[in-house]
Order: structure tokens, then C-alpha cells, then sequence
């Protein structure tokens, strides 16, 4: 069973791969289309004669015998005439000559609305995309623009609070020292009004027990005085 | 009616045609005549329906027509004479290429004994390469019955293969 089926896909294998000479030649190939244009000619009589007989068949149900007679003579006639006078039979490469502008023509004109049509609805499709794309990103950069502001004024205020701060603590230290100064100069200027009052006052004691001293003589010496003008006085009175 | 070009039909697809009705008939006289029959049946084809591929179209007709030929042929039992007239040679060396005659041979024997429609979908299959699905379209059938049709080919040329065998065995052994 498996030799055979063996045998078999070789078989194929042999034929499948049996050489074929360079094919069709040309001689082939032209008899071929000649005789597709023979076949293609007979096909067209056939049906035109198909339809001459049709026609007759119509005219002899209603028009009598010998009516009938003249007719199919008069059709005969007619029928050689034309066949006689008939174009020939449309070759295929004029017909697709002659049609092939119009239907290309046709095509493009075709294919135009519908592009046209396509892009019309893809061109709205595609704005109201773009327009929400775009207020989206907008709105995303707005959002990104205050975060980033936010965090800026932050920074910024902590850095003025600190700087306003160590001023005020450098201030601070500079009214601190010169309380200290004026503290010590107080201080000294205390001592040296203590000391200079010290003196003052012992001066004074000094200047006042001379004053005293002075004024004890002064006082003696007036009293002297007067009991000498009483004196004299008196003897002046008693001189009198 | 579709307005065709047969100049370049033959000029595209007349190679395929005559390469599938060259390797069933092995050789250029029968090749010749199924070319032509096939494009004039293609052309009533053409008449009749509007084709859309060519190229599958005129493989079915050249396979029918060559099945239909290779049938005649064997009929009137003239395969021998026939045969030994139009094999070239494939360039191997002489044994093999005989033997692989010798088994073409049979295989063209065995189709010609098979149902058309099995031999048509076998040599779709096998020597054209088609697809289930495009040999369907083309003989105008379901799939599965395409792998039905398929299956009993096989099994037909499968049994003829060992009958010949059986055959030659016999006739070794007289």
C-alpha cells in the first residue's frame, strides 16, 4: 500500500517536473487567433440570422400568403442589399478604440466623485479630530504652564522669606551690638559722672567750708565795724 | 459581452495552457490541437458568462481537454506509438529518465481510466497547483466535495498502480 502510494507521488513528481518544450510557437499561436476570429465571426452570423428569421416568422401570422410571399421576397432582397452593403464585422481592436475614451473618460469621472466624496467626509472626519486633539494638547499645556508656575512662585516666595528673614536676624544682631554699646558707654559715662560729681561735691564742701570761713569773718568784721561806728557815733553824738 | 483582447490573453496565459496540455500528452501535435480547442472554448466561455481569471479558466479547459484527449487516445490503445514520439529528453541520466517515463506513462494510463471530474480536480490539485477553494469555483462544486473527488482519485490511482505492478511482477516471473 505504501509502495503504491509511493509510487504514486513519484509518478507525479515525474510528471509534474517532465520537461515541456519552449511553448506555443508562434505558428501555434497565430493559427489559434485566426481561428478564434472564424469562430468568432460564425458566432456573429448565427444569431444575425436568428434574428431574420424571427421576423419573418412575425410577419406571416399576420399579413396573408401571398402578401407574405412579397414581403420575403422584398426581405430577401433587403437582406442581400444589406448584406451586400453591410460594414464588415467590428474588429474588436476598433470597438475597444472607440470605446476605450469614452469608458476611461467615464471611469475617471467616476472615480473623481468617489475620491472627491471620500475626501470630503475624511477632510471633516479628520478636522474635528485635529480639533480635538488640539484643545486637548491646550489644555494639557495649560495644565503643565500652571503646575510649573505654581511650583516656581513656591520657590520663590521661600527664597524671599529667607531673605527677609536673614535680614531680619542680621538686623536684629546689629540692634543687639549697639544696645551693648550704648550699654557701655552708659556705663562708663556713669562711672565718670559719679567720679566727676565726687569731685564736684568734695570741691564744693571745700569751696563752702571757705565760704563759711570767709563769711565768719565777714561777719566778725562787720560786727567789729559796727560796734565801731556805734562807737563813733556815740562820741559823735556826744561830741553834738 | 466582455470586449476581449485575445492577443494578450494567448500572449499572457498561452505558456500555462500549453505547458498543461503538453505534460498530459506528452507530445506537441496533441499539445497543439488542445491549445487551440481550449482558447475556441474559452472564447463560447467568454459568450456565455463574464471571467473574471483567466489564468484558472484556461487551466480547467486545457486539463479537460487534455483528460478528454488522453481518454480518446488510450481508447483506441495508441499510447505507445504516440508517446515515443514527442518525450524530450530532461537532461538525467538514461535509466532515470526512463523510469520516470515509464511512471508518467502510467500515471497518464491510469488517469485516462479515471472519472473526468476526478481526474480534472487530481491534475487541478497536483500538476497545476490550485487550491480546494479555486478548483471549487472553477468546476463549479462545494470544497469538501473536492477533497471527496480528491480522495477517491487517489485511491483509484492508487490500485491501478499496484495492479500494474502486479502485472509486471507476473510477467517478470513467466
Amino acid at each position: 500500500m505504501k509502495e503504491n502510494e509511493n509510487n504514486l507521488e513519484k509518478a507525479v513528481k515525474a510528471l509534474k517536473n517532465s520537461k515541456v518544450p519552449h511553448g506555443p510557437s508562434k505558428d501555434l499561436t497565430d493559427s489559434t487567433l485566426t481561428k478564434l476570429n472564424q469562430v468568432s465571426e460564425q458566432s456573429d452570423k448565427k444569431e444575425w440570422t436568428k434574428q431574420v428569421v424571427l421576423s419573418k416568422r412575425f410577419k406571416l401570422i399576420n399579413i396573408s400568403f401571398k402578401i407574405a410571399a412579397a414581403v420575403i421576397f422584398l426581405i430577401a432582397i433587403g437582406y442581400t442589399a444589406g448584406r451586400i452593403s453591410a460594414p464588415k464585422p467590428l474588429d474588436m481592436e476598433q470597438v475597444q478604440t472607440a470605446l476605450e475614451p469614452a469608458i476611461r473618460e467615464k471611469l475617471l469621472e467616476e472615480v473623481t466623485q468617489y475620491l472627491q466624496l471620500g475626501i470630503t467626509s475624511s477632510y471633516v472626519q479628520i478636522r474635528e479630530e485635529l480639533t480635538e486633539q488640539y484643545q486637548q494638547d491646550l489644555r494639557q499645556a495649560a495644565l503643565e504652564i500652571l503646575t510649573a508656575s505654581g511650583t516656581i512662585t513656591n520657590r520663590l516666595l521661600q527664597d524671599l522669606i529667607y531673605s527677609i528673614e536673614t535680614a531680619q536676624f542680621q538686623e536684629r544682631r546689629r540692634t543687639v551690638a549697639a544696645l551693648e554699646q550704648i550699654e557701655l558707654n552708659r556705663l562708663e559715662d556713669k562711672g565718670r559722672l559719679g567720679n566727676a560729681l565726687f569731685t564736684f561735691a568734695a570741691q564744693t564742701e571745700e569751696e563752702l567750708d571757705r565760704t563759711q570761713q570767709n563769711m565768719a569773718l565777714i561777719a566778725k568784721i562787720l560786727s567789729d565795724r559796727q560796734s565801731d561806728s556805734l562807737i563813733q557815733n556815740e562820741l559823735e553824738n556826744s561830741n553834738n | 459581452m466582455q470586449v476581449i483582447d485575445w492577443q494578450i490573453i494567448i500572449k499572457e496565459h498561452g505558456s500555462t495552457v500549453w505547458n498543461t496540455a503538453y505534460r498530459l500528452l506528452g507530445n506537441s501535435a496533441d499539445a497543439a490541437d488542445c491549445f487551440q480547442e481550449t482558447f475556441i472554448c474559452a472564447l463560447k466561455v467568454c459568450e456565455s458568462q463574464k471571467v473574471r481569471n483567466f489564468s484558472a479558466l484556461l487551466t480547467r479547459l486545457a486539463t479537460t481537454r487534455a483528460i478528454d484527449q488522453l481518454r480518446r487516445r488510450f481508447r483506441r490503445e495508441q499510447k505507445s506509438l504516440i508517446l515515443d514520439e514527442g518525450y524530450v529528453s530532461s537532461g538525467l541520466d538514461p535509466a532515470k529518465c526512463a523510469q520516470q517515463q515509464e511512471l508518467a506513462a502510467r500515471l497518464q494510463k491510469a488517469l485516462a481510466q479515471l472519472p473526468l471530474q476526478e481526474a480534472q480536480v487530481f491534475c487541478l490539485r497536483y500538476l497545476n497547483d490550485m487550491s480546494y477553494r479555486r478548483i471549487a469555483k472553477e468546476l463549479n462544486i462545494k470544497t469538501n466535495a473536492v477533497g471527496v473527488l480528491l480522495h477517491r482519485a487517489r485511491e483509484k490511482l492508487r490500485n491501478s498502480f499496484s495492479s500494474l505492478s502486479n502485472q509486471q511482477k507476473s510477467e517478470v516471473v513467466l
